[in-house]
This record gives C-alpha cells, structure tokens and sequence, in this order.
C-alpha cells in the first residue's frame, strides 16, 4: 500500500518509513507537520495516512484536527494517528468512523502487529488500542452483563480484529470465539448478522455512546 | 483697598488716643479704639468674601474719625472744633444703621425680602438725624453748651420721634431678620448665621448686664468690651473659619462653663454659709472646706451640665456621641460587628457618604473596610491611637470638630476593624499564595510529562523502530549494514540517558547546587559565572535555590538580551543568598512576570524574601534569601 507519513521527530520519522519500506509498502511522502498533508494527499494519492496526533505549532491536538478533516474529504483514506499517550477527547468522534485508527506509539515495536493493524485501516476496518478500548470499555451500562470470556473478545473485537484474528490471538477455536461473539452481541441487543469491520463499529458506537 | 480702610482707622485711633487721654475715662479711650480696630480688621478680613467686610471697613472708619477722632479735636478746642463735635454727635446714628444693614444682609449681602427693613430704616436715620442735629436740645452735649448748627423753624421733636420710632423699629426687624433667617437656613449657611446670632445673643445679654453692673464692678466694662467685639469677630469666623471651629461646640461649651461658674459659685456660697453657722464666720477651715467641695464637684458637675447644655443646645453632639456609646457597648458585648462603625458614623453625622479608610501599615496603603483602595472625596479627618494612624475619615460634614469627636469616641472600633481588614488581607494574600504554589507544582508536572513523552519515551520509540530495522536487515540481504543501524541505536541510548539525567535533575539534586549549577551553565547559550559552595542544604533550600537560578537564567536568556551572568551562592548568616546578575535591558517586575511571582511564591513558602532590581537599561538583580539553619 501507499503511505503517507507526518510526524515531527526526524528520528521516529525515518523509523516509521522504514518500518513500512522493510514490510514491503511504498512510502510516497514524509512530513514534519500537517501543513502540507491536504496537498500531499491530493497529490499521491495514498492509501494510508499515518500522523502523529501532536506537532507544530502548538503541541496539543494539530494530528487530530488533520486526521478529522481529511476524513471529511476523504471518507475512504485510511487514517492512522499515533500518540504518545491515551487521550480520547481529540479523537472520539472519530472512533465510530471506518478506515480509522488510534493507536500509542509503542505499538510499533510488534511490526507484525502494527502492520496488520495499518493494513486493516487502510481497507476501510479500524484499530484501536486497547488502552483506548478499556476507556471506552469502563465498568458501566449494559457492558456489566458480560463475562470475563466475553469482555475480553469484545475487547479484541473493538481494536478492531476478525473472529480468526480473536482466535489466534486468544488461542481459542473460530468456534468458539464465533458463540461468545453471537451471545455479547445478544446481550448487548445488536445486530448479529453483520459481518467484518461494520460489525465493530457498531460496537464502538454503543460503548461511544454510553461512555 | 481693604487694607487702606483698615490703615486709615488704625492712624486715626492713634492720633485720637493721645488727643483725648486723661479727658475722658481711660477705659472708654481704649475701649472705643479697640473696638474700631477689631471691626476695621475683620472688616478688611472678610471683605473679599463678602459685602459685610465693606460695611465694617466703612464704618469703623466713620467711628475712628467722626467719634473718636473728632471728639479729641474738640476737647482740645482745635480750629473748627464746633463743627468737628457736631459731626461727631450725630455720627452714632449712621453707626447704628451700620448695624441694621449688617443685620439684614448678613453673611452674604442679599436682602431679600427684608429689603423694606432698610428703606425704614434709612427713612428713620434721615428723619433723626435731621431732629437730632439741627435741634437746640443737642446743646447739653457740647462743651459750650450750645449747638452751633440749630435750624429754628424745624419741628425738631417731632421729626426725632418720628425718625427714632421708625430708626428703632427696623433695628428690631433686622434682629428679627437675622433670627428667622437663621432658624430657616440649613447646611453651612445655617452654621455661619449661628455664628452671628450666637455674638448677638451674647451682645443682647451682655451689654444689659454691663449697664446693670456699671457701678458694681470693673468687670461690667469687660463684658461690654466682650460683647461688643465679638459682633465683628463672629462676622469673620462665620465667613472665613465657619467650617475649622465649631460653633456648636463654641456655644455648649461657653453655655455649660457659664452654667458651670454659677453652679460652682453656689456650692462655695452655699458650703461657706452651712459650715459658717456651725463652725463660726472667717475660720480658715470653712474657706478650705467650701475649696474643695467645689473643686470636687467640677469634674462630675463637668460632664453632667456639659451633656445637660449639649441635649438643649447641640442635640447632634448629645445624639452622636449617646449612639457611638451604646454602639460600642454593644461591640463588647458581641452584637454588633466593629465594621458596623461605618455605618454608625455615617448615621450620626447625617452623611451617606462617609468613607471609613482603615490605614494598612505593611503596604502603606488605605483601603475602605471591604480591602479596596478607594478614593474618596471631601474633608479628611485622620484616626490615631497612640500616635500611630489608624485610617482616614473622609466626609463633607460642614461640622469637622464634631466628626473628629465622634470619630475619636469609635476609635476602639476603628482600630479592630482595621485590624480585621489587615488579618482578612493576609489571609487572602497567604491564600493565593498557596493556590499558586499548588498551580506551580501543577505546571511543574505536567512539564516533567511532557518533557518524558516528548523526550526520552519518543527516543526509546525510535529506538525500538531501529533495532527492529536492524532485526530486518540481519534477515535480508544486508547483513553488513545492521553493525551500522545498532551503533546509530546505542549513541540515541546514549542521548536518552542524559536526557533522563537532565530531567531528574530539576526533581532531585543529586550532587548539591554547585554541579547542578555548572551543569546548567553548560546548557545555557550565554556565559554564565557560576559561584557556588560545595557545602549540601537541606532538600527543599536546594531545590529552591536551584528553582531561582533556573527561571532567573531562564529570565536573562528569554527576556533580558543578556550576554553575561553572574549565578552566585553563598551563605550569611543562617540564610542561604542567591544572587543573580545579568547585564540586560533590565526593567522586570514581580507583577508582570509570572514567572517572579512564582519565584517568589516558593522562596516565600520557605519563610525567605525575593528581592529584583531591574532598572530599565542597568541590567536585573535578582536576590533570594532563604533561611538555611536546621
């Protein structure tokens, strides 16, 4: 795929491009700030967008205000923003969007892992942390139903993985994950027979909603 | 123009003293020419305020000349000495009309109403003077025994009767005049017509009674003298001083000590006569008891008549110093508020607008009750206790010796209200202190957060994205260039390691001031002379003392255009002193820079001072003293 890279460390910069060129990805342009991005977007027409979710000028939430508007003008753009520490209240109304993604910076370190999830936001699913994923989650509303099995797939479900993903990552059978998934999604009165990334989001948009 | 008038009367009195010494009474010579000087000087006084000054001059120098002057001249049988003693015994009446236009116009020249007072009067003096002048019957009062301007075929009585009936009747108006204006008057016009009327009610009785007591005693002409010139001087005290004495108090006070004498005067009779009968007339015993009764009886007879005449004579001192009293009994008894003294002085002096400024000697600043700096309008009375000032007064009674009465009276309260003004202003004050030393430890976080996210925890990222690059190249076609990779990662470890340094640095000094401050020298773009003792100090005075070398070298890189700096540490006297100079543009301030103010918030939580000196143009000093004996 075709990335696109914003981030103002020089070094994490460099990392990151050559993180996605050793995963064999195309990296069409990097940026210091999100100045040029519109442009750079227009121009290369990328698949993936990875920013930083602070940069100049001032440091607070520049990577989010990107991230929201490109998603305006570009609904199908996978946009990934990497921050360095948990903070919702930039990104929440992109959470429920497909083709989004939100993950801390950390996870770069597992390539296989954060590649994946950059591939899954680029085709339009979503990957989100798990630590933005336990915000969401909290301890309240209809979520104090489930049980532990099913919090956790749910947890899985809403960073965005498949059922094989949940499988192999919980090492438990497609089966198996496929009846706690039925059962939440009962308990919890959503649609079951949706399939994929819609499916997620629907999850997300309860746990949005009742955060 | 005044002064001539009064220099002319002056020469005449003069000439006229030694013209008439030993020819008359030496007690009328004196008398009249005091009496001419007084009423020429206070004439000369007032006379630019007011038309009475004219008045005055006028006539104290128809006095000095046509009575005084003139009537030397004729004792001495001078060359035209008929004339001169006619003039001067008719000359008593235009004096006196002098008094009834007085009466009228006083204090500010308008008749009003009372204008047909004058032109009876005025119709009376012609008509009088003409009976009185040109009549045979004038003669007794010559020296020759007859008058020299008789005019035959004028019905001299009559036109005397009917003059002095008119004459009189319009003195009386004028006094009437004078009373009912007065008691219709209000504010300061009120208090200089008391004036008058007080000097002619006191003329009204004096000088009946000097006449009763002529051949009584001596002391009948004084107070005639008395009261004669206290006419003229009241004229002037109501024009020009009515608001620096108070009239009121004047008059209470000269009632009650008249009072005062008869009372005590009694007491002696009364004591000499009952132990007299007992005792025996002329023991010296007796005289020595009936002493000391009335000297016993003066303090409490004192207050008891003095509160008697102010209830009759100055309700509004009677009232107000009776409030201020019950106000401050209720202060002790605890159901009243001593901020209420405001209120209560406000109330007792009938002005709404009464500012009570309390005086706060740390700032040396005057603030109303609530803390604020107000400026408030009108007279200033100045509160003070032992000679040490206590607040300000501000009010626009016309009645100032009662204001600094009754102020004085609530002076108890004054002082706890000021008190609890000040204890209410460090309080807040201590209060936003901690609230900003809270925020600073706050700032303090969130920078040491950011400086770990933005820092150190992006490097290791960065890294780990390396290592994990190398990891690709050792298993693809390019092992030899991995060696290169890794070396890259480590040197970033290497930096990741002093970053870290650096940062707990400002938490924790681990080597004492003299390293951290070299350290920070190192990483300041300008020179900086460091002197610093190796000695170590207790944790927090190290922190401080580093604290103020950072934001003062923070100051001079950021703000001042420095190009030196002198950190210095050192300790005197159970204080550690850090000082630090820079050669820049100067003109900082504590109340500008936030940054000072949290200098000196956390030098101030440590029990020391910040001082800067930060002259535009002659570089900044800053000076932190901060107690460092365990």
């Amino acid at each position: 795929m075709r990335v696109v890279i914003v981030e103002d460390q020089v070094l994490l910069r460099e990392g990151l491009a050559r993180l996605f060129a050793d995963g064999g990805h195309e990296v069409v342009e990097t940026l210091g700030d999100a100045g040029e991005l519109l442009s750079a977007v227009s121009a290369f027409g990328p698949d993936l967008v990875v920013l930083d979710i602070r940069m100049p000028p001032t440091f607070t939430d520049e990577g989010a205000r990107a991230a929201c508007s490109l998603k305006r003008t570009h609904p199908a753009l996978g946009v990934l923003v990497l921050s360095q520490h948990v903070e919702t209240t930039h990104v929440a109304g992109l959470i429920t969007v497909g083709g989004f993604g939100y993950l801390l910076k950390d996870r770069v370190l597992d390539v296989a892992d954060f590649l994946a999830a950059a591939d899954r936001v680029a085709r339009g699913g979503s990957a989100l942390d798990p630590q933005v994923v336990a915000r969401l989650l909290g301890s309240h509303g209809p979520l104090a139903t489930l049980s532990e099995r099913e919090r956790t797939v749910l947890e899985h479900m809403a960073q965005g993985l498949t059922n094989t993903g949940i499988a192999k990552r919980l090492q438990l059978s497609e089966r198996t994950v496929e009846a706690h998934v039925r059962h939440l999604l009962m308990k919890l009165d959503l649609p079951s027979d949706e399939d994929g990334h819609r499916r997620v989001l629907a999850v997300l948009a309860l746990l949005n909603a009742t955060r | 123009m005044p002064a001539l008038l009064f220099g002319l009367t002056v020469i005449a009195e003069l000439a006229a003293i030694p013209l008439v010494w030993g020819l008359e009474p030496h007690y009328d010579t004196v008398m009249y020419a005091i009496y001419a000087v007084v009423l020429a000087g206070a004439g000369a006084l007032i006379a630019r305020r007011s038309v009475i000054g004219w008045l005055f001059l006028g006539f104290a120098l128809l006095n000095a000349v046509a009575s005084d002057l003139g009537q030397g001249w004729a004792l001495r049988g001078l060359p035209g000495a008929p004339v001169v003693e006619w003039i001067g015994a008719i000359s008593w009446l235009p004096s006196g009309f002098g008094w009834i236009l007085t009466f009228v116009l006083f204090p500010d020249g308008r008749a009003g109403r009372w204008r047909p007072v004058l032109w009876v009067g005025s119709g009376g003096l012609v008509l009088a003077t003409a009976g009185w002048a040109f009549s045979p019957a004038l003669g007794v009062n010559f020296h020759d025994g007859h008058n020299p301007m008789v005019v035959e075929w004028l019905p001299t009585g009559p036109l005397l009767a009917v003059g002095m009936t008119l004459f009189l009747g319009a003195l009386a108006a004028s006094v009437v005049s004078l009373v009912l204006r007065f008691r219709q008057a209000d504010g300061e016009r009120r208090q200089q017509l008391k004036w008058f009327v007080f000097a002619a009610a006191i003329a009204g009785v004096g000088l009946p009674l000097s006449f009763a007591l002529w051949f009584v005693t001596p002391a009948a002409g004084v107070i005639a003298a008395v009261s004669l010139i206290g006419l003229p001087v009241a004229a002037a005290l109501a024009i020009l001083r009515y608001r620096l004495f108070d009239v009121d108090v004047v008059i209470s006070r000269t009632i009650s000590y008249g009072l005062l004498t008869v009372l005590l005067v009694a007491a002696y009779a009364v004591t000499v006569v009952v132990l007299g009968t007992a005792f025996g007339r002329g023991s010296s015993w007796v005289t020595a008891a009936a002493t000391l009764v009335a000297a016993l009886a003066f303090r409490p007879l004192r207050e008891k008549v003095q509160d008697v005449v102010d209830r009759r004579f100055n309700r509004a001192r009677h009232d107000a110093l009776h409030r201020m009293a019950d106000f401050l009994e209720a202060l002790r008894a605890g159901r009243a508020a001593p901020e209420e003294v405001r209120g209560v002085l406000r109330e007792v002096l009938a002005d709404p607008e009464l500012e009570l400024l309390v005086y706060l000697p740390e700032s040396h600043e005057h603030v109303d009750l609530d803390g604020r700096t107000v400026a408030g309008t009108g007279s200033r009375v100045v509160v003070e206790r032992d000679g040490q000032p206590l607040g300000t007064v501000v009010h626009s009674s016309p009645r100032a010796a009662l204001v600094r009465e009754v102020v004085e009276a609530g002076g108890l309260a004054i002082e706890i209200a000021r008190l609890r003004v000040e204890l209410r202003r460090q309080l807040a004050e201590v209060r936003a202190s901690r609230a900003r030393i809270v925020a600073a430890g706050d700032a303090e976080r969130g920078r040491i957060q950011r400086d770990l996210h933005d820092g150190a925890q992006q490097r290791l990222v960065a890294i780990g994205l390396a290592l994990r690059h190398a990891q690709h190249e050792l298993t693809t076609d390019r092992p030899d260039r991995a060696g290169q990779t890794i070396d890259d990662a480590v040197a970033e470890v290497a930096v990741a390691i002093q970053e870290l340094r650096a940062l707990a640095q400002g938490i924790h000094l681990e080597g004492g001031l003299r390293p951290a401050f070299d350290d920070l020298a190192s990483r300041t773009p300008l020179h900086v002379e460091v002197r610093a003792p190796a000695e170590r100090y207790a944790e927090s005075v190290e922190a401080a003392a580093y604290f103020v070398g950072c934001e003062a070298l923070t100051n001079a890189v950021k703000h001042a255009q420095a190009t030196t700096v002198g950190l210095t540490v050192a300790r005197q006297n159970g204080t550690l002193v850090v000082t630090v100079t820079d050669d820049g543009i100067g003109g900082a301030a504590p109340s500008r820079g936030s940054g000072l103010t949290g200098l000196a918030d956390r030098v101030a939580a440590l029990g020391g001072t910040l001082r800067v000196d930060s002259v535009p143009g002659a570089g900044t000093t800053i000076i932190a003293e901060v107690p460092c004996e365990s």
